[in-house]
């Protein structure tokens, strides 16, 4: 009653097939998660927040393009402040959708919280960064929790500390992480308007 | 019209008077030519009466000591923006000197909205930080503290190391050593600037945010200035560890004047007086070549100072009525890291 040879030779292709299968899917997940090597397992979010940012970025220079805010170097007041709101109207043109999450959506959201957690939470410069963001950080009723909302001139912008920056994804010239409160904003500095915002940022 | 008249014989007068006080402690070599002479103001746009009134002794000064240009410390505006806060808090009380074209050179503070850097009278050629040299073996520096990032800090080691043996000014809003008791020294700040700053062989660092004047004892070699009480006072709020020289119970500007490898600085009160002044030689070339680290100076406690104007540690408390006359006191801060 011995076996004919092609049934040992069919259940061998099969245990064969069955291990490739099987390290195929092993290596598709080290893809995925590469633990233990240097990849930063957030480069994937990170690179998203950026696009989003970027992107933003292009559709304020699309706007400024097609009607040019004049926001340049002046003597009066009264002509940068204009240029400074027409540049904002134009952006709010450009984007009248634009919604809270756009930009830090719930996955970056998460990882925004993680990535301040380290600077304000561990080592000792931890205490001295929470110090100086709450120091200097407005109270979260001075500013308006609006996407595209002007930020209000009399109330100071938050200064951030250098740990803080360097521990999150770098942004172009002009846009910058802002803080009122526990509460991430996302600023446009040469608009002067908010972006995009996240609440409890900051553990 | 005989009250105004007589109004504006008192305004004469006491305006004589104080450029009478403020020349005769002027305490720096004042030179007609071949020194770098400037002038120094910290967190001055309140445009209330107290800015006024030391806004009325710096410029007066100008025609004793006719400085170049001014810095500025940042918190240039507290409160709104429009055109008429501009002239409230900076066109009108700097008038006498801005019709004389000096310049004003402004780093941001923590009320500082962006956008200041596209006034014109701030001379920030619409940048955040950037840098300037007035003179031939005189760098300055401005920086912007609100706001550190890796661009910022990439662009300060890269014009740092082509700054070549100038003398080397930085000047921003946030002391990264301060005796503050309300703010005090920023150490994430410190812990990013401090390592360029003795790479380079970065000589004086001038700040603001907190509301009084502090010459630190020198850190690492380096020489720390805070003049913030410009507009706004913080009585009660100075002097500890870091303390050379303190002044809190009135509003003050500093002067300055560069003279080859020495410089003289003065810091003058609203009414006139001299509340510090010294000079700073500058380290040698070979000293800044092979940066040392050295450990900061001993701390020791600053003793009290009979000079009621000249304030080392805590002074006199909130409300205190102002500061009789002092002499000027000098300094002479050592050219080698402690």
């Amino acid at each position: 009653m011995t076996k004919p040879i092609y049934v040992y030779a069919v259940a061998m292709f099969l245990v064969a097939a069955c291990s490739s299968s099987a390290q195929q899917a092993n290596h598709a997940d080290l893809q995925q998660t590469p633990k233990g090597s240097n990849v930063n397992p957030d480069a994937g979010l990170v690179a998203d927040f950026k696009k989003r940012v970027d992107d933003y970025v292009k559709l304020r220079q699309k706007a400024e393009a097609a009607a040019p805010a004049d926001l340049q170097e002046k003597s009066k007041p009264a002509e940068i402040n204009a240029a400074e709101k027409n540049m904002a109207q134009k952006v709010r043109d450009a984007r009248p959708a634009a919604k809270p999450g756009d930009i830090f959506t719930p996955a970056t959201q998460a990882m925004f919280r993680r990535l301040l957690k380290p600077p304000l939470t561990k080592g000792p410069g931890a205490a001295d960064n929470k110090a100086i963001m709450k120091d200097d950080s407005p109270a979260p009723r001075e500013v308006p929790f609006k996407v595209n909302a002007e930020y209000p001139k009399e109330v100071p912008l938050s200064t951030v500390p250098p740990d803080v920056l360097l521990s999150l994804p770098t942004l172009p010239e002009d846009v910058q992480y802002r803080f009122a409160g526990k509460h991430l904003l996302l600023f446009d500095a040469k608009a002067n308007i908010i972006v995009d915002y996240m609440l409890n940022a900051i553990p | 019209m005989r009250t105004l008249q007589l109004r504006l014989t008192v305004l004469a007068f006491a305006s004589t008077l104080a450029i009478g006080v403020a020349a005769q402690d002027l305490t720096l070599p004042n030179k007609p030519k071949d020194t770098l002479k400037f002038a120094v103001i910290g967190d001055s746009g309140t445009g209330d009466s107290n800015q006024y009134r030391l806004a009325k002794v710096f410029t007066d000064l100008y025609a004793r000591f006719p400085y170049e240009f001014v810095l500025m410390m940042g918190d240039n505006m507290y409160g709104g923006e429009s055109t008429r806060d501009f002239q409230k808090k900076f066109e009108i009380p700097y008038k006498p000197v801005l019709d004389k074209n000096i310049k004003f050179y402004a780093s941001l503070g923590n009320h500082d909205s962006p956008n200041q850097k596209m006034y014109k009278l701030f001379n920030m050629n619409g940048e955040n930080y950037y840098t300037f040299r007035p003179k031939a073996g005189i760098r300055f520096f401005a920086l912007d503290s609100n706001y550190m990032d890796r661009t910022q800090l990439q662009w300060l080691e890269k014009e740092l190391a082509a700054s070549g043996s100038d003398w080397k000014i930085m000047y921003f809003h946030h002391p990264i050593y301060s005796s503050g008791g309300t703010h005090g020294s920023d150490t994430a700040l410190r812990d990013q600037l401090e390592p360029l700053f003795l790479k380079y062989g970065v000589d004086v660092v001038l700040t603001g945010h907190e509301h009084f004047y502090e010459r630190l004892k020198p850190q690492k070699g380096i020489h720390y200035f805070i003049s913030g009480g410009a507009g706004k006072v913080r009585k009660g709020d100075v002097g500890g560890e870091f303390t050379e020289k303190a002044f809190d119970s009135g509003y003050h500007f500093m002067i300055f004047e560069v003279d080859g490898d020495k410089m003289h600085f003065q810091a003058i009160s609203d009414l006139a007086k001299t509340v510090d002044s010294g000079v700073i030689e500058r380290r040698r070339v070979d000293d800044k070549a092979a940066p040392s680290v050295p450990a900061a100076p001993p701390v020791k406690p600053v003793p009290p100072q009979d000079k009621p104007n000249t304030t080392t540690a805590k002074p006199a408390a909130p409300g205190s009525s102002a500061p009789a006359a002092a002499p000027p006191a000098t300094a002479k801060p050592t050219t080698k890291p402690q």
